[in-house]
């Protein structure tokens, strides 16, 4: 079949704005009577990019999208594991993570085949190494997802809060620099039920994935070598015990367990909330006057650090795949590129999403200088050093997501104070080992 | 073989070949998967047999055992009381002589909502910070907020009310029906001869309603599990398994762990749960029908 892709090494220049990013490399071809199967994921910070790259896709090549599904990724996942079983793979693109990425063996292709190395090379190399799975590049980022401390700046201007903090924990209040400064603020600032110091996600592997990066911060980590768990250690003991310490001192609110993603933002946002640990999707929410009360009083720090000295960075991207059953892989390809472009990229950077290509944080922080977007470049400067220095991806192994649903209902049981936090953690490792062992590391 | 082919089985077939399809290859399927460690991503472990490994397994998990006593006490305890509070309903709305059919459509509300939407808005009244129950109860005095959906006994409370809220109207529908059709004669009848209001709902009105209560017992038994929407949006089982239910321990282990073989394994288990709750209730039923033929 004779190479319908055209790939425009011309190194066309993107233009956003009066703002151009570095010449990319398009992936432009003549699609005409092809349509594209696609599964995305759904929701409101997901799919303004359909909405904008899908007719400009179309429009250029002649194809068509035909969206089957859009839905949560959590919901997405059970469907393609369902396709999976049933032999069912009858999409070409679908929605993908790089912590749910392992688990799907080898339906997706492997993009090193099929993406000119002009294109990869327009992203950031870490990057794409943490989308490679058993050294196949089964996805292309979109944008990457790691976390940072937002905090009310009134809070530590407050003269009286300053001297009454001094008085108590005998160092100045500031925003905090380690996580047992995170907690002493945060029990400082709690006035339940009308306030509270802080917040974190409480259940799957959301609460799971902050035990994680605890661990890690704290100088520890979750497994070995051989994939032995080995969080059990002062140093898991450390991090479960930080949770549980803000849960008995009342300074976060008493349904944390049951928060996810949606819950501590708009918890954020409602103004009762001191500090929030969150990604930076939100940052436009935060500031807009229409969604949010602490707006035009938001600071953010880079995610305090452990008793290791390293910072909390649990991070991941978002991204696209393309099956291996898809008939149409060129179109495919071209796809995957569009919706990974720097107009893509630049499109969910407006909105405050860390971009996978370096040449758009380039784009968005002059953008956000011209504009005199102090909040807003405060975010992406912060994000960007995050995402260069502290992230670290989860292990990314098949069985992430079964170890999180074996260690998460722990961890809430000695945050509760149903177990210790050594006979939770002796109990999750015991589980592990058997996940582990089940699936042959050992 | 023509007298087969001419035979009652002829007719039959349609049926046969459809229940087949539809009812017993998925069960036989499915029964197979639980010997074998089939996982959801890894479809050749659909063929590698295990024996009884995942019951073993199963047999000694604690977790599972008590996700399955508190299925068995949420389902008596939530039928029961809808079963109470339906009769109530029932008799209160058989009393009425005007705008009863009004009330009959308003009763039915509850049943039009999705079990996932009523997990929602039970979950939103109940939930700690900025839920109904919290503000309206701080209207009364209680300032500290009541944890509904962490604490142990309430968040199962919690979870109760939301399925009884939704499903009491079953009950309520199926006994009026069974009220409307009681004969007036002999309550009449012993309203002349002296009985009071209770003498007769417990001597008359209950033995004839008694068939329709354990119907529709079966029916709820069997449909129950519809409330796993509901579990599921409200607290997902947790915090810390406090909430774990059959049903969301059976769709975590196979949907989101891909481990569908143990998942079957499990439902296979449960089943007897189901079969249990449907034989107790379809013999007391035939027992009550006896009862009233003799009467």
């Amino acid at each position: 079949m004779m190479l319908r892709l055209f790939l425009s090494l011309v190194l066309a220049v993107s233009f956003f704005g009066s703002f151009s990013a570095k010449a990319e490399t398009e992936l432009w071809g003549d699609f005409s009577g092809v349509t594209l199967r696609v599964k995305l994921i759904g929701g409101g910070q997901y799919e303004g990019l359909y909405n904008e790259v899908i007719p400009w896709w179309e429009e250029n090549t002649g194809g068509k999208i035909e969206i089957v599904t859009q839905k949560n990724h959590f919901e997405l996942d059970k469907e393609i594991k369902k396709d999976i079983a049933s032999g069912n793979l009858d999409f070409c693109v679908a929605s993908n993570h790089t912590s749910f990425a392992s688990q799907y063996g080898n339906i997706y292709t492997d993009l090193n085949n099929i993406m000119p190395a002009s294109v990869l090379a327009d992203y950031t190399p870490l990057i794409l190494e943490h989308s490679t799975v058993d050294g196949r590049l089964v996805q292309m980022p979109r944008h990457s997802d790691v976390s940072n401390l937002y905090y009310q700046k009134s809070l530590y201007e407050d003269a009286d809060n300053k001297a009454n903090f001094k008085a108590k924990y005998g160092y100045d209040l500031t925003p905090p620099e380690t996580w047992d400064q995170v907690k002493d603020q945060a029990i400082f600032f709690s006035n339940p039920p009308d306030f509270y110091g802080t917040q974190y996600v409480g259940k799957e592997e959301a609460i799971a994935g902050r035990f994680y990066e605890l661990v890690i911060a704290n100088g520890g980590a979750l497994f070995d070598e051989d994939y032995r768990p080995i969080f059990n250690s002062p140093a898991g003991v450390e991090a479960l015990q930080w949770f549980i310490d803000l849960y008995n001192a009342k300074a976060v609110p008493d349904g944390v367990l049951n928060y996810l993603w949606d819950d501590t933002g708009l918890g954020f946002a409602s103004g009762t909330i001191a500090m929030n640990l969150d990604w930076a999707g939100w940052a436009g929410f935060f500031n807009d006057p229409e969604n949010s009360k602490v707006a035009g009083d938001i600071g953010l720090v880079r995610a305090p650090m452990g008793s290791g000295g390293l910072r909390t960075g649990w991070s991941g991207s978002h991204s696209f795949s393309m099956t291996e059953s898809c008939p149409d892989k060129e179109a495919a390809a071209s796809f995957l590129w569009a919706l990974t472009s720097n107009k893509a990229q630049m499109i969910e950077a407006r909105g405050g999403l860390s971009p996978t290509r370096p040449a758009i944080w380039d784009a968005i922080i002059a953008e956000k200088k011209a504009e005199g977007d102090e909040f807003m470049l405060m975010v992406f400067e912060t994000f960007k050093m995050s995402l260069a220095e502290d992230a670290f991806t989860p292990p990314l192994i098949p069985e992430w997501i079964e170890f999180t649903n074996a260690l998460y209902p722990e961890l809430q049981a000695a945050i509760l104070g149903d177990k210790s936090p050594e006979d939770a953690l002796a109990t999750a490792s015991k589980k592990a080992t058997e996940i582990m062992e089940d699936a042959g590391y050992f | 073989m023509r007298k087969f082919l001419n035979g009652p089985w002829v007719l039959l077939m349609p049926t046969l070949i459809i229940l087949t399809c539809v009812v017993l290859l998925p069960l036989l399927l499915s029964l197979w998967t639980s010997f074998t460690p089939f996982k959801l991503t890894k479809p050749d472990t659909l063929y590698r047999f295990v024996g009884f490994r995942n019951y073993e397994r199963l047999i000694g998990d604690l977790d599972f055992w008590i996700a399955f006593g508190r299925t068995v006490l949420f389902l008596a305890i939530a039928l029961n009381l809808e079963l109470v509070f339906g009769l109530g309903i029932a008799l209160l709305i058989n009393k009425i002589t005007y705008g009863q059919r009004t009330l009959r459509t308003l009763m039915m509300f509850p049943m039009m909502f999705s079990p996932i939407l009523v997990g929602f808005q039970w979950k939103y009244i109940f939930n700690d910070n900025i839920g109904l129950m919290n503000n309206f109860l701080r209207e009364f005095g209680v300032i500290q907020p009541i944890p509904w959906l962490v604490d142990g006994i309430l968040a199962n409370v919690s979870i109760m009310a939301a399925e009884i809220w939704s499903s009491t109207s079953v009950f309520a529908i199926l006994l009026l029906a069974g009220l409307l059709g009681i004969p007036k004669d002999p309550i009449e009848a012993a309203k002349v001869d002296g009985c009071n209001s209770w003498q007769v709902f417990k001597n008359i009105t209950l033995p004839f309603l008694m068939p329709f209560v354990f119907i529709a017992m079966t029916i709820r038994s069997l449909d129950v599990a519809r409330a796993y929407d509901i579990v599921q949006m409200m607290t997902g089982g947790g915090p810390a398994k406090r909430t774990e239910l059959l049903w969301t321990l059976i769709s975590r282990t196979g949907y989101v762990d891909a481990k569908m073989g143990m998942a079957n394994a499990m439902s296979y288990i449960s089943i007897f749960l189901s079969i249990a709750f449907t034989f107790f209730f379809f013999y007391k039923l035939i027992e009550a029908r006896q009862r009233l033929s003799y009467e």
